[in-house]
């Protein structure tokens, strides 16, 4: 009865920000400009691994129009990162990687910048340079970071050369589960370097003030993370740095942490003009926080009636010359090669492995796609040699209410085996083979939505609309939208009386970012708990006024009403600005920890997945079996969301998480040769358009989860993490081919056709 | 460098600029005129954010010298809703939940303009073959295809 009574909240409204969006008035970062703003611009090292002999700016600070050129030397001697801090501004004794920033210019005109970049000398020693995983984990490799020992880390740690970090997660007793097996297979994967492809490029303004605060407008998706680290970066108090989010043009994780801001600060700090940074599509390409590519290995035991009996896997993660996201990403690749499965005996590692190549970071469900690819892959492997129902195997091994997690968390609102059977029956999956070179796929995952606080102000106007006041950033997702349709719920409002202010870490209440599935679901609480202080309040001054009992009053429809009495909010409002101030509340949320087992985890910084989703992917494709190209018929997503807080946009975040997934699937890679991207521009980079992305169609599945807004579970990360193994399990089934790398492009499988003799 | 003296005409507007002649429309547009509602982002005519309309033609403004616009007419999607309401495609991109991050609509909604202006009976195949060459990496762009189809229906229905 209650949903039926809801108004706001699951109805598929309009985002709160479109309207300047499809008119061009929505600022983002890279449209934000002051008087008088000087173009920065970087210059990037050419070699994957070199001592730096001379570095001489004197002829680039002589070029007319050029401010200023930094480098090392005149910006502190620090090293930045996450867990790990490892990462200097400039390259200061050595490069590390082609693309890493040597020295950056502040000039009047873009012109002068080119100029003053190619006036720059320096010269390098070339040292042996560690080109992929192989090299860097091989007996007597180079290091990279020949001074690893003393970085700054939390100690969970568990460092080793070039490797920054080694999570494990140990359950039972492998080596027995595997006895206990009656057929036991061993594989071996791949992924490559894929780029988040936010349409906006990365982009901060800076400009510093008399009284020694800098300003940033940037696209940052973690403003208060940047704030912090800049202040390790910059050497002044966190309270002296502004950091405000226009819009932002797309993230999806590539926007996390500090990308340019801090070079457009110290441009600024040394001009005392605003300086803009705002990258290429090449830099882009070559110095960005991509996702890392990764082998694989699982050994999985099974019974014959297809029981999985125990399991160990390994996944290394190429992170590039720093550390970057890579611990903790490899951290939490080890619950995605758990798999939604319930498993007595595992044994599974992650390593984040440190190479000359560009600092890898966050991308949509880091560790999702690649560890899901290689689980997923193998799950059909074995259903087929086994001769059993890849659909049915997995529903055999699937994990479901009140189950373990791989990590000993109870796991509640499990629904998958509905993602499952949805998916399987949209898809036709009775009918696996319909023709020739045409198969069918399936896939399914789990993951988390990211915990971290959130804090909101929430202030009711005279006039009865409602400023909500937040922390975080909106990345394209409508997040924002989706908490302020809970706010308007709680309230009895509509959408349309609530204004959002967001993300300048000066004015808006603390939030842990825009990253992890967690901003509809954290800001969402948050508002519910605003609500229930502002209650109490506005509650007390309503009973005062109709002359009834606090405890009698109701908000409904922007009125709070009491025993057939009725005042409005605004009025409400009025009042309270004339005796008390206004009617304003904070709310405040952080998701409760999720209860673990401890002693199965080492080196691990995520060890369980809160409020975690379950999903299936389905498709249906062709290949043509001259060319190897793809088709893809119908593509299907059944995703158990909790609840469905704004049917629209979650489907749009499906839509989207496909779209990617099958560029990774199919067609992107940044493709490394001998330290160098070949392919740093957006032909040669090849992200889905209009013409490669088939329609995809989207079964919400709704099991309550207990902690989030209505049940609400994270929405936006999960789409991505399937395709890729959907899509081989559908060339598997179209070809009998099986590939274990991505991408899977029309060549490579046009090359395993002929390899295969078809 | 020496400059020359533009005057170009954007959305029924003229406006005199003096600049250098190696300057793209793009810089033109969104440095020296504030029309910002035209993205920048690849520069090599590779993502579509920067599309415009030139004399009703759909172009990637960061490889047009503003230099060559000279006496042609201009549209950016700041010229769209002038007349106060919104086009039918910036309606139809709302109702549709066509827009996410936003940052290629702007481009995708003038190239999808172009093409209605030119076809206004698309097929949905035809609809994606037009905006081939826009980027948009949030949404898959399937709402971004029915958005345009809807769009489409909108305006025939306006001119019987």
């Amino acid at each position: 009865m209650a949903r039926t009574l809801r108004r706001v909240v699951g109805k598929s409204l309009p985002r709160m920000d479109a309207a300047g969006k499809v008119t061009g008035t929505a600022v983002y970062a890279a449209d934000f400009a002051l008087p008088g703003m000087l173009c920065g611009r970087i210059f990037r090292s050419t070699e994957p691994h070199a001592r730096i002999v001379r570095l001489d700016l004197s002829r680039a600070r002589a070029v007319p129009g050029v401010r200023a050129v930094l480098g090392a030397a005149d910006v502190p001697d620090v090293l930045f990162g996450g867990g790990l801090k490892d990462e200097p501004v400039f390259a200061r004794d050595k490069v590390r990687y082609v693309g890493q920033a040597v020295a950056a210019v502040a000039a009047a005109t873009p012109e002068a910048a080119e100029a003053a970049l190619g006036a720059i000398e320096v010269s390098y020693a070339p040292l042996p340079a560690v080109l992929d995983l192989e090299a860097a984990l091989a007996p007597g490799a180079p290091l990279i970071h020949e001074g690893w020992r003393d970085y700054t880390a939390i100690p969970i740690l568990h460092r080793d050369g070039n490797v920054c970090n080694r999570a494990r997660i140990v359950v039972g007793d492998v080596e027995r589960g595997f006895e206990e097996a009656e057929r036991i297979f061993e594989h071996r994967f791949r992924t490559g370097m894929v780029h988040q492809g936010y349409t906006e490029p990365r982009a901060a303004v800076a400009a510093w003030d008399t009284s020694g605060t800098v300003t940033i407008w940037s696209n940052t998706q973690l403003p208060f993370d940047v704030q912090n680290t800049l202040a390790e970066i910059l050497q002044i108090p966190p309270s002296k740095i502004r950091i405000v989010v226009p819009g932002v043009g797309g993230g999806f994780g590539g926007k996390l942490r500090v990308g340019v801001e801090h070079f457009a600060a110290f441009l600024a700090r040394k001009t005392g003009r605003p300086v803009k940074v705002m990258t290429s599509s090449e830099e882009e390409l070559t110095a960005a926080y991509p996702r890392q590519g990764t082998i694989v290995e699982l050994k999985t035991g099974v019974t014959r009636d297809g029981r999985i009996t125990a399991k160990s896997g390994r996944i290394w993660f190429d992170t590039g010359a720093f550390a970057g996201s890579g611990p903790g990403v490899a951290s939490v690749a080890t619950l995605v090669l758990a798999g939604p499965y319930k498993i007595p005996n595992l044994s599974l590692e992650g390593f984040a492995v440190y190479t000359n190549k560009t600092n890898c970071g966050s991308f949509r469900a880091p560790s999702g796609p690649q560890a899901n690819f290689a689980v997923e892959s193998q799950m059909d492997i074995i259903a087929d040699a086994l001769g059993i129902d890849p659909l049915a195997f997995r529903l055999k091994n699937i994990v479901r209410e009140g189950d373990e997690g791989p990590t000993g968390q109870v796991l509640a609102a499990v629904g998958l085996e509905e993602c499952l059977l949805k998916a399987a029956a949209a898809i036709g999956w009775d009918d696996r083979k319909p023709g020739p070179s045409r198969g069918k796929g399936l896939a399914c995952g789990w993951w988390t939505t990211t915990g971290g606080s959130s804090g909101v102000y929430v202030k009711i106007n005279p006039d009865g609309t409602v400023a909500l006041n937040t922390g975080a950033a909106e990345i394209g997702t409508a997040a924002l939208t989706g908490a302020a349709q809970v706010l308007a719920e709680e309230l009895g409002i509509d959408l349309a009386d609530i204004n959002v202010v967001s993300a300048d870490t000066f004015s808006t209440p603390f939030d842990f970012g825009a990253q992890g599935s967690r901003t509809a679901f954290a800001v969402g609480n948050a508002c519910r708990a605003a609500v229930d202080d502002l209650k109490g309040r506005i509650f007390a001054l309503a009973a005062a006024q109709l002359g009834v009992a606090p405890d009698a009053c109701h908000l409904v429809d922007k009125h709070v009403l009491a025993n057939g009495k009725r005042i409005s909010l605004a009025d409400l409002a009025r009042l309270s600005q004339q005796t008390g101030g206004g009617l304003i509340a904070q709310g405040t949320f952080i998701a409760p920890p999720t209860a673990y087992d401890s002693k199965r985890v080492d080196g691990h910084v995520y060890p369980a997945f809160h409020s975690p989703s379950f999903h299936a992917h389905a498709v249906d494709l062709s290949i043509d079996p001259e060319t190897g190209d793809v088709t893809i018929h119908k593509y299907v997503v059944a995703q158990d969301v909790g609840f469905a807080m704004n049917p629209t946009y979650i489907e749009g975040q499906i839509e989207g998480g496909v779209a990617q997934g099958l560029g990774q699937a199919l067609s992107e890679e940044i493709v490394y040769e001998n330290g160098r991207v070949l392919n740093p521009n957006l032909t040669d980079y090849k992200m889905p358009t209009t013409l490669d992305m088939p329609r995809v169609e989207t079964i919400l599945v709704q099991h309550p989860s207990l902690v989030g807004p209505y049940g609400a579970k994270g929405v936006g990360e999960p789409p991505n993490i399937e395709p890729p193994a959907a899509v081989a399990n559908a060339v598997a089934s179209a070809t009998a081919l099986r590939l274990t790398s991505l991408p899977i492009t029309a060549e490579h499988i046009a090359l395993a056709l002929r390899d295969a003799g078809a | 460098m020496s400059k020359i003296d533009l005057s170009l005409s954007v959305n029924g507007e003229r406006h005199e600029v003096r600049t250098e002649p190696h300057r793209t429309l793009l810089d033109v547009l969104r440095t020296d005129l504030g029309f910002t509602g035209t993205k920048e982002n690849c520069l090599e005519a590779e993502c579509g954010v920067c599309t415009v309309l030139l004399d009703g033609a759909a172009m990637n403004a960061c490889i047009l010298l503003a230099a060559e616009c000279q006496g042609r007419e201009v549209l950016t999607i700041e010229g769209l809703a002038r007349e106060g309401g919104l086009h039918p495609l910036q309606q139809a991109f709302i109702d549709h939940g066509a827009v996410q991050c936003g940052y290629c609509i702007p481009g995708m909604i003038l190239a999808a303009k172009a093409y209605l202006d030119e076809h206004p009976s698309p097929t949905e195949a035809q609809v994606r073959e037009a905006l081939a060459g826009n980027l948009c990496r949030c949404t898959g762009y399937q709402k971004i295809a029915e958005a345009v189809l809807a769009a489409a229906g909108e305006l025939a229905s306006r001119r019987t």
